[in-house]
């Protein structure tokens, strides 16, 4: 399939799955409310220090964070939604590359999270007072973007990783507020204890985050983006691969179709 | 020239039993089985439950490489060039699943068409034309899960077309449709053949595959067991005759009575709510009636009778005879 | 004695119910891991804002995250009985309610209190904390007072999700607000004084603070006040939970409006 099919793919399929999260207006409203509480008590906690400028700090990263929420909680379990909706063979079964078909709907439920990052910003700004004025607004939407999608990629790795690891939803859970914690969003890095620090830098998020808060200061932001790049590709190419392992051992092994 | 070819094709899996999860046990679903399709069959896949039906299948669409022998679809190795396949070929499985219930078919069938390359500026037509085929046309908008069990099935099967392909693999279609709907179905599979596809069906419905196909494979316990058109297969106990009795209360002993008599092919029971049905082929003029009575003595015989056999008959002997 | 069985084969039904569906892989990240997280993010939060001290962080979400286990827990022991469709039967029969009660919900809170307690040691540990037996026996005493609280608000919560059909949601939210309002993490003089007020009059504020005194060295003596307050909550609340399901089941009986049977 040519590139312009395969983009029409991702369009389409991206479009459809975040119609069918949709459908569940319950579980739209949790995504935003759940990590609203976390954001809400960390934004106390700085809002206590009378420091403006630390509030604002956490304010962005709060923002941005959020986003995790959704994607550690549900992205986890895509393959396992979809084999207990008997699609997951024919996805395989089809001829569009199945990493493809996978990460569409990671991103869809990658979308779901913009809602809590938009209404994050909504609350900081009416309840906290925090006005985000990134001395870059455009370089930072870009670096803000880039910083949700890595957390896709990281969606993405874990869904295809977790396909054969049935209680996945509570592995999702449990590796929410870890990333809340190691990219930087409302602590700096360099406050980590120093064994902690190299898996920040290994964490794509980090050097978005890092974008995002350079873009936000008006310094130069293309080093971060590089590095986001390049460990979000590094992500990516893990996943692809991993999902190339997993569909190779379930024809293999026939463990696909179990439910 | 030959659609589909299986050589020599086994498969098996390996579970782990339960509590003694550290046994692995290994399961032969598919053994050593052959067979060819030609452009334009209808070739039928008939068996009973766990009969490797849906492991055939599953290797044949690329979902499961089989642990033995070889298989070519469209000239195509199952093994080694799946993304051939795939592009080329049909799969529709019977069943509630398989569908995504939030959304109308008409997602469906979009999702479904962009995942097989239907060219974008086709598709609509496509969609309208595979709706119009089973009969789901004007419904189309409604979401899936408020359809019926057959109207489910008729979508799968137009998701299944979407991408035209000239190969089509029917899992069961028919499981748990209503007498109406099966009926429906089996129409539509037939305009299909009429069209000209070539279609793999596997049923445990005799008269479906009866109705509907040109060739039969019967597979009992992963291989074979007899391959024919339906007409052969009939032939291989017409010459015979079979007799039925309704019994109450068969005692142990006389099945092997019976099956000692001479002239007796095969002797199978089924067991109704408070009766026995004991069904006994035997060779042509065998005239047996008399001596199976006999051999019931001391049981409550219903009814006997003595008919010439049917299709189910030959399948029954073959996969289910004692 | 009669009471005495029904408190120990209620509970142990209970227990085995609750338990059935929970695996290692799900007890390890969500009992184990999770607290944990929780408590290092805000500890690293509030060093990094350089508020109170790693012990206030440590202690306010140990004992806080051991309402997920009892909110949680509580609610599906009574959706539970709903699914065996014995809740009717339970709540009718005449057996010593307050036994029955509290042998349905004991492995719930002991579940929590172990929640809890590894949380605050493993946290202590992993923060570089001392961690001293005597004061940890007298944390552990706040702490299981702490979780009757959260489970007596758990049975109320219980009897709104019933209502609305939906038991984790609600025990999420409580969660939530239980975060915000207990002073877990946030200074008593920072939170929002209708914040304050609320985390008064629910579980866990008095608990924490209970903890968090001793945690420091108090005595049992200067914790009385809190630790009343705390069991005097969880007594309003259980009995509050208690005659909500039994108004419900009643309901249910003559209008048919849930199918508790
Ligand atoms: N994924 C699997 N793992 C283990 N055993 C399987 C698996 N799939 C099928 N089997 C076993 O293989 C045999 C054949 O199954 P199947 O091909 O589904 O039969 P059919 O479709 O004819 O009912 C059965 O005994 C079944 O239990
Ligand atoms: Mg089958």
């Amino acid at each position: 399939m040519s590139a312009g099919r395969l983009l029409r793919l991702v369009a389409v399929s991206w479009y459809l799955h975040l119609k069918m999260l949709h459908r569940s207006m319950f579980d739209s409203v949790m995504q935003v409310v759940w990590p609203l509480f976390f954001a809400t008590t960390a934004l106390l906690v700085y809002r206590a220090t009378g420091d403006r400028d630390a509030l604002s700090y956490a304010a962005t990263g709060a923002a941005v964070v959020t986003v995790w929420s959704a994607v550690s909680s549900n992205a986890s379990g895509i393959l396992q939604r979809e084999r207990a909706f008997g699609t997951l063979e024919l996805l395989v079964a089809a001829p569009a590359p199945f990493s493809l078909s996978i990460m569409s709907i990671v991103l869809a439920v990658t979308t779901t999270g913009g809602y809590a990052v938009a209404a994050t910003l909504l609350w900081s700004r009416f309840v906290f007072g925090v006005h985000l004025a990134p001395a870059w607004p455009l370089p930072f939407a870009l670096a803000l973007v880039a910083t949700v999608f890595s957390f896709g990629v990281l969606g993405f790795l874990l869904a295809v990783a977790a396909v054969r690891y049935r209680a996945v939803f509570a592995l999702g859970g449990a590796l929410e507020l870890p990333l809340w914690l190691a990219c930087g969003f409302l602590v700096p890095v360099a406050l980590l204890p120093s064994w902690l620090r190299p898996l920040s830098w290994l964490l794509p998020p980090t050097w978005g985050m890092q974008a995002v808060r350079a873009a936000a200061a008006g310094q130069s932001l293309w080093a971060d983006l590089g590095l986001w790049a390049g460990s979000t590709a590094a992500y990516a190419a893990a996943a692809v691969w991993v999902a190339a392992t997993v569909l190779r051992s379930a024809r293999r092994h026939a463990t696909l179709s179990l439910t | 020239m030959s659609v589909i070819e299986v050589s020599r094709v086994s498969r098996h899996y390996h579970v782990r039993s339960g509590l003694r999860w550290w046994r692995r046990q290994e399961i032969q679903a598919v053994r050593d089985v052959s067979f060819h399709i030609d452009a334009g069959e209808t070739f039928g896949l008939l068996g009973p439950n766990g009969a490797g039906k849906t492991t055939i299948i599953k290797m044949l669409t690329t979902l499961l490489l089989p642990t033995a022998g070889s298989a070519r679809v469209l000239g195509f190795d199952v093994a080694s060039q799946p993304g051939e396949i795939r592009r080329r070929v049909g799969y529709v499985f019977g069943g509630d699943r398989g569908l995504y219930d939030r959304l109308s078919a008409l997602d469906n069938l979009r999702y479904f068409a962009e995942l097989y390359g239907v060219p974008a500026r086709a598709q609509r037509q496509r969609i309208a034309y595979v709706l119009d085929l089973v009969r789901l046309a004007g419904r189309e908008r409604e979401r899936v899960e408020g359809y019926s069990r057959g109207m489910r099935q008729r979508l799968h099967i137009a998701r299944g077309l979407l991408h035209d392909p000239p190969v089509l693999f029917l899992d069961e279609p028919s499981i748990g449709i209503d007498p109406v709907g099966a009926r429906e179905l089996r129409a539509t599979v037939s305009a299909l053949a009429d069209a000209g596809k070539t279609i793999v069906l596997t049923t445990h419905y005799m008269y479906e595959a009866d109705e509907l196909c040109d060739r039969i494979a019967i597979l009992r316990d992963g291989s074979i067991v007899a391959e024919g058109s339906p007409a052969d297969l009939k032939s291989r106990v017409s010459e015979g005759e079979v007799v039925e009795a309704v019994v109450h209360s068969l005692p142990a002993d006389a099945i092997a009575r019976i099956q000692e008599l001479a002239g007796v092919r095969s002797v199978t029971v089924r067991d109704l709510d408070r009766a026995q049905v004991l069904l006994v082929q035997t060779k042509p003029a065998a005239q047996l009636a008399a001596e199976i009575a006999g051999c019931l003595r001391g049981t409550a015989i219903q009814s006997l009778s003595v008919r010439a056999p049917t299709l189910e008959d030959a399948y029954v002997e073959l996969v289910g005879g004692t | 004695m009669n009471s005495l069985r029904i408190l120990v084969i209620g509970g142990l039904t209970t227990y085995r119910a609750l338990f059935n569906w929970v695996s290692p892989w799900i007890l390890v990240p969500s009992l184990l891991v999770m607290p944990l997280a929780q408590i290092l993010l805000f500890s690293y939060i509030g060093r990094s804002a350089g508020i109170e001290s790693d012990t206030f962080f440590v202690v306010g979400n140990a004992v806080q995250y051991s309402a997920l286990p009892c909110l949680l827990g509580t609610a599906s022991t009574v959706v539970g009985e709903r699914l065996q469709r014995t809740l009717g039967i339970v709540l009718a029969s005449p057996a010593p309610r307050l036994a029955l009660v509290i042998g349905r919900t004991l492995p719930v809170m002991l579940n929590g209190l172990a929640v809890s307690v590894f949380g605050l040691v493993a946290g202590s540990v992993l923060l570089g904390l001392p961690v001293r037996p005597a004061t940890l026996g007298l944390a552990t005493l706040a702490i299981a007072v702490s979780v009757f609280g959260c489970t007596g608000l758990g049975l109320v919560s219980a009897a709104v999700g019933l209502r609305l059909r939906d038991i984790a949601v609600l025990s999420t939210i409580l969660f939530g607000i239980l975060l915000l309002c207990s002073g877990a993490d946030i200074p008593r003089p920072a939170l929002p004084g209708w914040l304050a007020a609320a985390g008064d009059w629910l579980p866990l504020a008095h608990g924490i603070a209970a903890a968090r005194s001793v945690a420091a060295g108090g005595g049992i003596g200067g914790v009385g006040g809190d630790l009343a307050a705390e069991a005097l909550l969880g007594l309003g609340y259980g009995m509050a939970g208690v005659l909500m399901l039994r108004l419900l089941e009643r309901r249910s009986r003559s209008a048919g409006a849930l199918d508790l049977t």
